[in-house]
């Protein structure tokens, strides 16, 4: 309401909107056509597309969590470390527990929503702003996950049962990550935009004053969204360690980036700034198709840091963008 | 009057500050219709009106925060644009406001010297010098923290006479003070008049503002009265009197009345307050509210009405006292609660607190009734029929002036988003709804909308509380009303009582009794 600020013409600011609005899109289709042309051998075929989607699933999974805990308005930086735990403690119930495949997974995805309660209670009751609260959780979380291994990847002895879960292929020859990532994004979309609780989620994210003043129950919303967050985090883990076949402590830190990457950059995708599943989806896409590019044309190491960091910057760039040209 | 000591000659008679014709209009609102002030060099000033009435958007003009459409500033026989808060600066003119804006974490000195230029050696502030040039004029104001103490830990009180020094220290000729005893107690204000009669020895002028009318009789030589926007009443002198500034504040409004038959004021009592209290705002209030009535409650900004709301609400917890609904014992924990028992709750600030701006018309308006717009209890799916259906019903039912109820509410004017504040307490029929300022910033027509819309709530036996700092509208919407000052409950009036007049000078009757107690 300062008089001085000045004000962009409505023609600027529709056309600055719409391009707010479409420019991930256009941005992966663009992606797409540049690469086929590039390597027409190499990149437009069922074959990598169907590779691309298997190795965005994960980051999929792991970024529609975060996209819950965003939603209601919080941060959530303990995910990757998370997942790295998971994936240590799921493979060493199997390996040293001898527990059955689906109770280890039952177990891990348990803890995952212990972890969310945890970082909602501190976030809720203890009013410690999420960015803190979840980076200390995060931190205890590497050091719980160095205590339970040692340290020591666990390799030996991982029955392939558990291997097939990430390596096999059973629903029409499709790889399951895929399948299990579809079943996940289907899941929270119906939650977020359909049911009556997602919409005390959007209202939470969206003021939660008003939504207090309404009647609803901030604090247990976003308890939730970090529980959400916290179970897609156990599973990304888990999947991730069939993948590897192995129990790694720091397997899967690097996917926090990826992750709050593709949640910006989902926000500014199709809404103003807003963040939501089907947003993070195109995100994470616009970032594993990247990836791939630079892998065929055999981009040097230190580009792949440049594009993630970089991604990262232009999609908080372009989210806060569209969220100024919605409240002007 | 006294000339200033050492400032260059200003002719004696002439006013150091002098508004004439100011005009300002906030979004359609014409919030300053013409008014004039002009203050006097040395002159303790005071400027008084209802809430509303425009002192708020007087002192952001003289301040640089806002410019007018029209109108002179006349400062030192010179025209100026006060541009911006630096000219007004320059200007010789310092605004003390009621939440003092401080930087907590640094010291009393670095507080007075904030955005001053300050005497270095190589570029190291002399910290030392400073601190003893400040020292008199601090010790001459009555500051009796030492210079270095954190401005965290101190009172109140001493932080309004740190507040002078800053303005002395600026070479101020004008201080602007808003409410300066609201959070004083009798002995802090008194050592405040006593310091602002020093001032004015030194030439200093001050423009008081205030509801407290006693503080403004015994201080100030000249009075300017606002009232809906206009300078109606400059009073010196022997016209200076308790009676016509209560006069000259209230106006001679002709007194409508819309209200019901005495009937429904003998409804059941649904909700009950007995001794309610929350330190500082909220002091043993006890009071009935009926089935079926309209219950007002007046009072002046800050009187804590607002707190009292929060508290039946659930938004706070009180420190003592019980409430009672439908004779069961009443304590809850949460809005969450205070919803489940059958509570609704329009806030004052709607923006902030009432809507989700960027989402829908139909995603607000069935905030509240979510139950209703599932497929089933066991199938908790939206349906977005059911949806649009309550969404369309709730804009023909309140003649929300929309261009669809998929747009963002963000973009309605504030009448319409009012509207679907209180439209999502329709569907869901809740026994008590609490509206706190309803009308704030609405036009003329949709108020009466709003009026006539809260009045077809009661008939259907919701009992509804308004809060509302515009002198009409308790008068024309409102069964009963309680008057509240300082926390207290202080005057109930009831059917034909129940006027501007009576409300506006309970108001100020109880603020002024009420002093140093």
């Amino acid at each position: 309401m300062s008089e001085g600020s000045h004000r962009l013409s409505p023609a600027f600011k529709s056309a600055l909107g719409i391009f707010a609005r479409y420019a991930t899109i256009i941005g992966l289709i663009l992606m797409i056509v540049v690469f086929s042309f590039l390597s027409p051998k190499a990149f437009p075929t069922y074959g990598n597309f169907i590779n691309v989607l298997n190795q965005a699933s994960l980051a999929m999974i792991i970024a529609g969590g975060l996209t819950l805990a965003v939603v209601v308005g919080e941060l959530d930086l303990s995910i990757g470390y998370a997942a790295s735990l998971h994936g240590v403690v799921v493979t060493g119930l199997i390996v040293k527990n001898q527990l059955p495949i689906p109770v280890a997974i039952a177990i891990v995805l348990a803890l995952g929503a212990l972890v969310g309660v945890i970082n909602g209670l501190i976030v809720t009751k203890l009013r410690v702003n999420s960015v803190i609260a979840t980076l200390g959780v995060g931190t205890i979380i590497v050091g719980v996950a160095f205590a339970y291994s040692a340290g020591v990847p666990i390799v030996a002895g991982v029955p392939e049962e558990f291997l097939q879960l990430a390596l096999g292929r059973w629903l029409f020859g499709i790889p399951n990550p895929i399948i299990v990532m579809a079943l996940v994004v289907g899941a929270l979309w119906v939650l977020v935009e359909r049911t009556a609780i997602g919409q005390e989620i959007q209202a939470v994210g969206g003021n939660p004053a008003a939504a207090r003043l309404a009647g609803i129950s901030v604090d247990r919303i976003k308890i939730l969204g970090f529980v959400i967050s916290g179970m897609c985090a156990g599973l990304t883990g888990t999947l991730l360690a069939s993948r590897l076949g192995s129990g790694t402590t720091s397997a899967a830190d690097s996917y926090l980036l990826t992750a709050f990457a593709a949640v910006f950059l989902g926000s500014a995708t199709l809404r103003d700034g807003e963040f939501h599943v089907l947003g993070t989806f195109i995100g994470t896409l616009i970032i594993v198709f990247g990836f791939n590019g630079l892998n065929i044309f055999g981009a040097p190491t230190f580009s792949q840091y440049v594009f993630q960091g970089a991604i990262l910057i232009v999609a908080v760039g372009l989210s806060s963008l569209g969220r100024m040209l919605a409240e002007s | 009057m006294n000339a200033f000591a050492g400032q260059r000659e200003t002719p004696a008679s002439s006013p150091f500050v002098s508004a004439t014709g100011i005009r300002k209009t906030y979004g359609g609102v014409q919030a300053l219709k013409g008014v004039s002030l002009s203050i006097e060099p040395g002159e303790a000033h005071g400027l008084v009106g209802a809430n509303g009435a425009g002192k708020s958007t007087l002192i952001r003009v003289l301040a640089g925060l806002t410019q007018p459409d029209e109108g002179d500033i006349v400062v030192d026989g010179r025209r100026t644009d006060v541009s911006t808060p630096h000219v007004a600066n320059d200007l010789g003119m310092s605004f003390i406001h009621q939440e003092l804006a401080f930087v907590p974490g640094m010291t009393v000195l670095q507080n007075i010297m904030l955005g001053l230029p300050k005497r270095t050696h190589f570029g190291i502030v002399d910290w030392r010098q400073i601190a003893r040039d400040v020292e008199p004029i601090a010790r001459r104001v009555g500051v009796s923290a030492p210079l270095d103490a954190n401005v965290k830990r101190l009172s109140t009180a001493e932080n309004w006479l740190i507040s002078i020094t800053r303005a002395l220290i600026r070479k101020a000729r004008l201080i602007v003070m808003d409410e300066p005893t609201a959070a004083l107690s009798a002995a802090e204000s008194e050592k405040l008049f006593a310091i602002i009669r020093d001032l004015r020895q030194s030439g200093v002028a001050v423009l008081y503002v205030s509801h407290r009318l006693d503080e403004i009789l015994e201080l100030c030589q000249g009075v300017t009265v606002f009232r809906d926007g206009n300078s109606v009443a400059e009073l010196a002198g022997a016209g200076l009197t308790r009676q016509r500034l209560v006069r000259e504040i209230v106006g001679g409004a002709i007194e409508t009345s819309q209200r019901k038959a005495a009937s429904h004021l003998d409804g059941e009592v649904v909700l009950s307050a007995r001794g309610l209290s929350r330190s500082p705002k909220v002091r043993e209030v006890s009071f009935d509210l009926k089935r079926g009535e309209v219950l007002g409650l007046g009072g002046l900004v800050g009187a804590g009405r607002s707190e009292l709301a929060r508290l039946l609400f659930g938004a706070d917890r009180p420190d003592s006292g019980a409430m009672t609904l439908e004779k069961k014992p009443f304590a809850p924990r949460s809005p969450a609660a205070a919803v489940n028992a059958g509570f609704g709750f329009v806030p004052e600030e709607r923006r902030a607190e009432g809507l989700v701006l960027t989402k829908s018309l139909a995603f607000n308006l069935s905030l509240a009734n979510l139950g209703s717009i599932v497929y089933g209890p066991f199938m908790p799916l939206v349906s977005g029929r059911r949806r649009k259906a309550l969404a369309e019903r709730a804009v023909r039912d309140l003649a929300i002036k929309t261009a669809g109820v998929d747009i963002p509410v963000g973009q309605l004017s504030g009448g319409n988003q009012q509207k679907v504040v209180i439209g999502r307490w329709l569907q869901s029929r809740p026994k008590i709804l609490i509206l706190d300022e309803p009308t704030r910033g609405v036009d003329v027509g949709a108020r009466a909308e709003i009026h006539r819309l809260i009045r077809s709530l009661t008939e259907r036996g919701m009992a509804v509380l308004v809060i509302s700092s515009e002198p009409d509208e308790l008068p024309d919407l409102c069964d009963r009303v309680l008057v509240m000052a300082e926390g207290r409950i202080v005057c109930e009036l009831e059917g034909d009582q129940v006027t501007r007049h009576a409300i506006i000078s309970a108001s100020y009757a109880e603020a002024g009794k009420r002093e140093g107690a």
